[in-house]
C-alpha cells in the first residue's frame, strides 16, 4: 500500500515537472517537423494517454510563441492536418482533416468547450495566451468525449500549476495586417497544498488588410478605401482564474473564466447580398459597427482527483454559458416588414456538464478505466432572424477502456461507449405574416415542436509498437455525432447564405468509421513520419442543394450519404549541419459522396493539399536560457476545384514566411521574442475555407508580428 | 547499420503507400456538374438596371438560361429598395429616390420550373405591375439553378412611377 502511495507522489511530481517544463523536449521544440507519434514522458493526457495507438500532436507555448497570430486556430495553422476556418482576422474555428463545425471537438482542461460551432462565422471563444498547451488528436476520440470527435479533437491545457510562491509572466502582441495589439498578463503563486492562478488578455485590432483595392462581387464592384476589409475590426478581453489544491492523494482546482468578443463583419455584403448603408464605415478603422456580432461566454469548473487503495478517481463538473448576439441593421425582406431593433440573432446557451470517472491498474499489464459522463444543454434564441429553435439537450454516456501493455515495445488499447442523447425542440413561428394561397396571412411555423432520442454505440481498438527510433502504431475506431436541432428541426431561411433550409426530422446519429495509422522514425539527426486514413460514414448529414426554391431562395435540405475519405500527413527533418535543419512536410485529403443526389461531388470546406519546405538556423546557447533560431518557409497551398454549391473554385498559391526568436535573461528576468514576416511576397490570394471566400475577399497582405514575453 | 536497414524498410513503406494513391487518384475522376448555370442579358431582356416602369402597367421579363448539364428552375422576387439597403449586381448606379418609408411596397415572388434536360431556356414571362403599391426604388432578383444545385443570380434595380 506504502509502495503505491510512493509510487503516486513520484508520478504526481514527474507529472508536475513536465507540466513547468516545455511540452516538446528542446531538440523537437526547435525542430521543423512536428513530433507525430513519438510518446514524449509523461505528458500525455487522459484523452490519449490511454489510447496510444492514436496519433496525436503535442504542442508547448514556445512553439506556439514561434507561430503567434491573431486566434487560436490561426496560431495551431501550422500543425500538420489542421487548419484555421478564418473569420475575419481575429477569429477562426479548428478543420481538423477536413472535418470542422460539429464534427470537430475543442476540449478545454478535458471538458467540451460549448459554444455556436455550428455557425460559418462562429469563432472559437478561446484565450489563446490562457493555453499552456495544446494536444491534437487526429482520429476518432469518441470513447473519452462522446459526440462529434470525428475528425478529432482539440485539447486545450491551462493546468501548469505555479511552483513558485509568486510568478508572474507579462506577454504583448502586436501585428501590421490589421493593426492589432494585444496584452496579456498572468501572475499564480503557490503555497504549500494551494496554489492560485490569474490570467487577463487584451485584444485589439483594426480592420484588416488584404491585397487589392476592391472587391468585386458578381458584377459589382466594392471600392475599399486603403485596402482595409470595412468594418472587420474587433476586440477581445479574456480574464481567467484558478484556485487549486494539490494533496498526496487528493487534489483539486476550480477554474472560472470569461471570454469576451466583438468583431465586425465585412460591411459591403451581408451573408451573399450586396449592402449599402448610411453608416460611415470608413471613418475609422478601429470602431466596430454593424453589422458585428458580441459574444460572452462564462465557464465555471471543478475537476478533482482523488486515490483510494489502487484506484484513481477523477471527476468533472462544469457550467458554461455562451451569450452570443449578432447585429445589424434592419432591413425588410420579402414579406417580412422593417424588423424593431438591431439583433438578427441571439442565442443564449447553458450548459451543464458533469463526468466521474476510474482508473485502475489490473494484473499489473492492464490499465483499466470507466467513467460515466452527464450532459444538459438548454438554448434560446431571439433577434427578428431565425435559423436554430429554441432547444434542451441532455446526452448520457459511459465508456470502458483497457490498456494492455505486453512489453516495453508493445502496447495494445481496447475501448467501448455508449451514449443516449435526448433533443427536445421547441416550436418557433415568424413574427410575421405570410400570405398563404387561397387563405389569410399566417405567421409560417419554421420549427415545429419535437421530441428524438439518440442511441449510439462506439469503439477503438488499436496498438502502439515502438522499436529503437522507430514507432508504429495503428488503430480502428467508430465515433458518431447527434443531429443537430436545425438539421432535424428547422425549416426556414439561413440568412448568413441567403438559402432555404430544411431539417430533416428521421435523421439518425451520424456514424463515422475511421482506420489511422502512424509510422515514425526519430534520431538526433533526423525525423521521418507519415500518417494515413481512411475514413467511411454510412450516413453523412449533408446539407444537399437542390434545384428547387422555397420562399425566392433555393432550397437546401438535410440528408444522409455515404461518404468515403482518405488522406495523410507526411514530414521529414534533418539536421544538415549541426545547427541548420531543413524540413518538409505535407497532408493531402480526398472525400467523395459515395450515395444520395450529391453522388461523386466533393464535402463542404474540404481543404486542399498543402506541402511546406521550412530552413532553421539555430543559436544554442551554454546553458539552453538564451536560445535563438532564424527560420524561413515556403508554404505551397494547391488549388481547390472539386467544390459543392455554393462555393467558388479556388486557385492554389505559394506564401513564404519568415521567423526569427531569442531567449535572453534580463536583471534575472526570463525574456523572449519573436518575429514574424508573414506572405512576404504580398502574395494576392484565396483561402478556400475563409469565411470570406464566397464574396472574393483574398487573404491578408504582407504583415509583420512581434511577440515579447517577460517572466517575472 | 542497423539505421540503414530502417531507412530502407521506411522507403518500402513510403514506394507502397505512393502506389495505394496514385491507384486510389485514378479511379477517382468522375468530377460531375461544377459549374453555375448562366442568366444570359439578351438585346431584348428586360427589365434591365435603372429602368423605369408605370404602376399598372406590366414588366415583360425577358432572360436566357443556358447549363453545361440541366438547368433546375428559376424564382423572379421583386422588393423595395426605399432605404437603399441594397445594391443591384450590375456595374454603374442609377439615381435613387429620397429614402421613405415603406406603406404598401409591391412584394411579387413566384417560382418557375423550366422543362427536364434543358441546356437553355429562354424565359418570358409577363409580371402584371399592381396599380396600388407604393411607387419608388425596387429591386428586381433573378435566381437560377441547375440540376446539381449550382445557382446564380441577378440583381437590377428598378424605378416603379406613377401613370401620368
Amino acid at each position: 500500500m506504502r509502495n503505491i502511495f510512493v509510487g503516486i507522489l513520484l508520478l504526481f511530481m514527474l507529472h508536475s515537472r513536465a507540466e513547468t517544463s516545455d511540452t516538446i523536449p528542446p531538440h523537437a521544440a526547435r525542430s521543423v517537423t512536428l513530433d507525430e507519434v513519438v510518446v514524449v514522458g509523461g505528458r500525455e493526457e487522459a484523452g490519449s494517454r490511454l489510447l496510444p495507438s492514436l496519433n496525436v500532436v503535442r504542442v508547448g507555448q514556445d512553439w506556439m510563441d514561434e507561430q503567434r497570430a491573431g486566434s487560436l486556430m490561426q496560431t495551431l495553422d501550422g500543425v500538420p492536418g489542421v487548419r484555421a476556418m478564418h473569420i475575419g482576422s481575429g477569429q477562426s474555428k479548428p478543420l481538423i482533416r477536413g472535418m470542422g463545425f460539429n464534427r470537430v471537438l475543442v476540449v478545454e482542461n478535458g471538458l467540451r468547450h460549448e459554444g455556436q460551432q455550428w455557425g460559418d462565422d462562429h469563432g472559437l471563444e478561446i484565450d489563446q495566451f490562457a493555453v499552456d498547451r495544446v494536444e491534437i488528436i487526429k482520429g476518432p476520440a469518441a470513447l473519452f468525449y462522446g459526440s462529434d470527435a470525428i475528425g478529432g479533437v482539440v485539447s486545450l491545457h491551462s493546468r501548469v500549476m505555479p511552483m513558485k510562491p509568486f510568478e508572474a509572466g507579462v506577454r504583448l502582441f502586436a501585428q501590421t495586417g490589421n493593426a492589432s495589439a494585444g496584452l496579456s498578463a498572468r501572475v499564480g503563486g503557490r503555497r504549500g497544498r494551494h496554489y492560485y492562478k490569474v490570467c487577463f488578455t487584451v485584444v485589439d485590432y483594426a480592420d484588416y488588410k488584404v491585397t487589392t483595392d476592391s472587391v468585386r462581387y458578381y458584377s459589382y464592384r466594392i471600392p475599399l478605401r486603403k485596402r482595409r476589409l470595412r468594418n472587420t475590426a474587433g476586440r477581445e478581453y479574456d480574464g481567467s482564474m484558478a484556485w487549486g489544491y494539490t494533496g498526496e492523494n487528493f487534489s483539486t482546482r476550480v477554474d472560472a473564466s470569461l471570454v469576451h468578443l466583438e468583431s465586425g463583419f465585412f460591411a459591403d455584403a451581408h451573408g451573399l447580398e450586396v449592402r449599402l448603408s448610411d453608416i460611415d464605415y470608413d471613418r475609422s478603422s478601429r470602431d466596430v459597427d454593424l453589422p458585428c456580432q458580441r459574444v460572452n461566454h462564462v465557464k465555471l469548473t471543478n475537476h478533482s482527483l482523488w486515490q483510494t487503495g489502487d484506484v484513481r478517481w477523477e471527476s468533472r463538473v462544469a457550467y458554461q454559458a455562451n451569450w452570443r448576439k449578432e447585429l445589424s441593421e434592419a432591413v425588410s425582406h420579402g414579406y417580412m416588414p422593417l424588423p424593431p431593433g438591431n439583433v438578427e440573432r441571439s442565442f443564449r446557451k447553458q450548459t451543464l456538464a458533469a463526468g466521474i470517472g476510474l482508473e485502475v491498474d489490473v494484473q499489473e499489464r492492464h490499465r483499466l478505466q470507466a467513467g460515466l459522463t452527464a450532459d444538459f444543454q438548454h438554448n434560446r434564441r431571439g433577434g427578428w432572424g431565425f435559423i436554430l429553435p429554441a432547444f434542451e439537450a441532455l446526452s448520457l454516456g459511459g465508456y470502458l477502456l483497457d490498456r494492455y501493455t505486453l512489453s516495453d515495445a508493445l502496447t495494445l488499447n481496447a475501448g467501448i461507449r455508449v451514449d443516449r442523447a435526448s433533443l427536445h425542440v421547441h416550436r418557433y413561428r415568424d413574427w410575421f405574416l405570410t400570405p398563404v394561397a387561397d387563405a389569410d396571412s399566417v405567421h409560417k411555423e419554421r420549427s415545429p415542436e419535437g421530441r428524438w432520442t439518440f442511441r449510439s454505440l462506439t469503439w477503438s481498438v488499436g496498438g502502439r509498437y515502438v522499436s529503437g527510433a522507430w514507432t508504429w502504431k495503428v488503430n480502428v475506431g467508430k465515433s458518431f455525432r447527434v443531429p443537430q436541432p436545425q438539421e432535424v428541426g428547422a425549416d426556414g431561411v439561413n440568412y448568413h447564405v441567403f438559402r432555404y433550409e430544411k431539417g430533416m426530422p428521421d435523421l439518425q446519429p451520424e456514424e463515422s468509421y475511421q482506420l489511422d495509422a502512424g509510422m515514425a522514425w526519430r534520431t538526433e539527426q533526423a525525423h521521418l513520419h507519415l500518417e494515413p486514413f481512411v475514413n467511411y460514414f454510412p450516413n453523412y448529414i449533408y446539407l444537399l442543394p437542390t434545384a428547387g426554391y422555397t420562399e425566392g431562395l433555393q432550397t437546401y435540405v438535410h440528408t444522409q450519404s455515404r461518404v468515403f475519405r482518405w488522406g495523410f500527413e507526411a514530414g521529414a527533418s534533418y539536421r544538415v549541419l549541426p545547427r541548420l535543419e531543413v524540413g518538409v512536410q505535407g497532408e493531402y485529403l480526398y472525400a467523395v459522396q459515395l450515395s444520395g443526389a450529391g453522388k461523386g461531388t466533393a464535402l463542404p470546406f474540404s481543404p486542399p493539399w498543402r506541402a511546406g519546405l521550412e530552413l532553421k538556423y539555430v543559436f544554442p546557447s551554454a546553458d539552453g536560457t538564451g536560445d535563438g533560431f532564424v527560420g524561413c518557409s515556403y508554404t505551397l497551398v494547391g488549388s481547390r476545384n472539386r467544390i459543392v454549391p455554393p462555393e467558388l473554385p479556388t486557385a492554389g498559391y505559394g506564401l513564404v514566411n519568415v521567423s526569427a526568436g531569442k531567449a535572453f535573461a534580463w536583471k534575472g528576468h526570463r525574456m523572449s521574442v519573436h518575429v514574424q514576416g508573414l506572405n512576404l511576397l504580398g502574395k494576392r490570394y484565396y483561402d478556400a475555407t475563409s469565411y470570406y471566400r464566397l464574396i472574393d475577399v483574398p487573404g491578408p497582405g504582407r504583415q509583420f508580428s512581434v511577440l515579447l514575453g517577460m517572466e517575472l | 547499420m542497423k539505421e540503414n536497414v530502417c531507412i530502407a524498410r521506411f522507403k518500402a513503406v513510403v514506394c507502397l503507400l505512393a502506389v495505394c494513391i496514385c491507384g486510389l487518384s485514378s479511379c477517382s475522376s468522375e468530377e460531375g456538374d461544377l459549374r453555375k448555370p448562366v442568366i444570359e442579358t439578351l438585346d431584348d431582356s428586360f427589365p434591365t438596371n435603372c429602368q423605369v416602369y408605370v404602376k399598372g402597367g406590366v414588366i415583360p421579363f425577358h432572360y436566357a438560361f443556358t447549363d453545361d448539364v440541366e438547368l433546375g428552375n428559376y424564382n423572379i422576387e421583386v422588393h423595395n429598395n426605399f432605404d437603399h439597403h441594397t445594391h443591384s449586381t450590375e456595374a454603374g448606379d442609377c439615381p435613387f429616390d429620397p429614402v421613405k418609408k415603406p406603406v404598401k411596397p409591391w412584394v411579387y415572388n413566384r417560382d418557375f420550373s423550366i422543362p427536364p434536360h434543358s441546356l437553355r431556356h429562354d424565359a418570358r414571362v409577363e409580371i402584371p405591375i399592381p396599380d396600388d403599391i407604393d411607387t419608388g426604388d425596387y429591386h428586381f432578383m433573378i435566381r437560377v439553378t441547375d440540376r446539381a444545385g449550382w445557382q446564380e443570380l441577378k440583381s437590377v434595380s428598378i424605378k416603379i412611377v406613377e401613370a401620368s
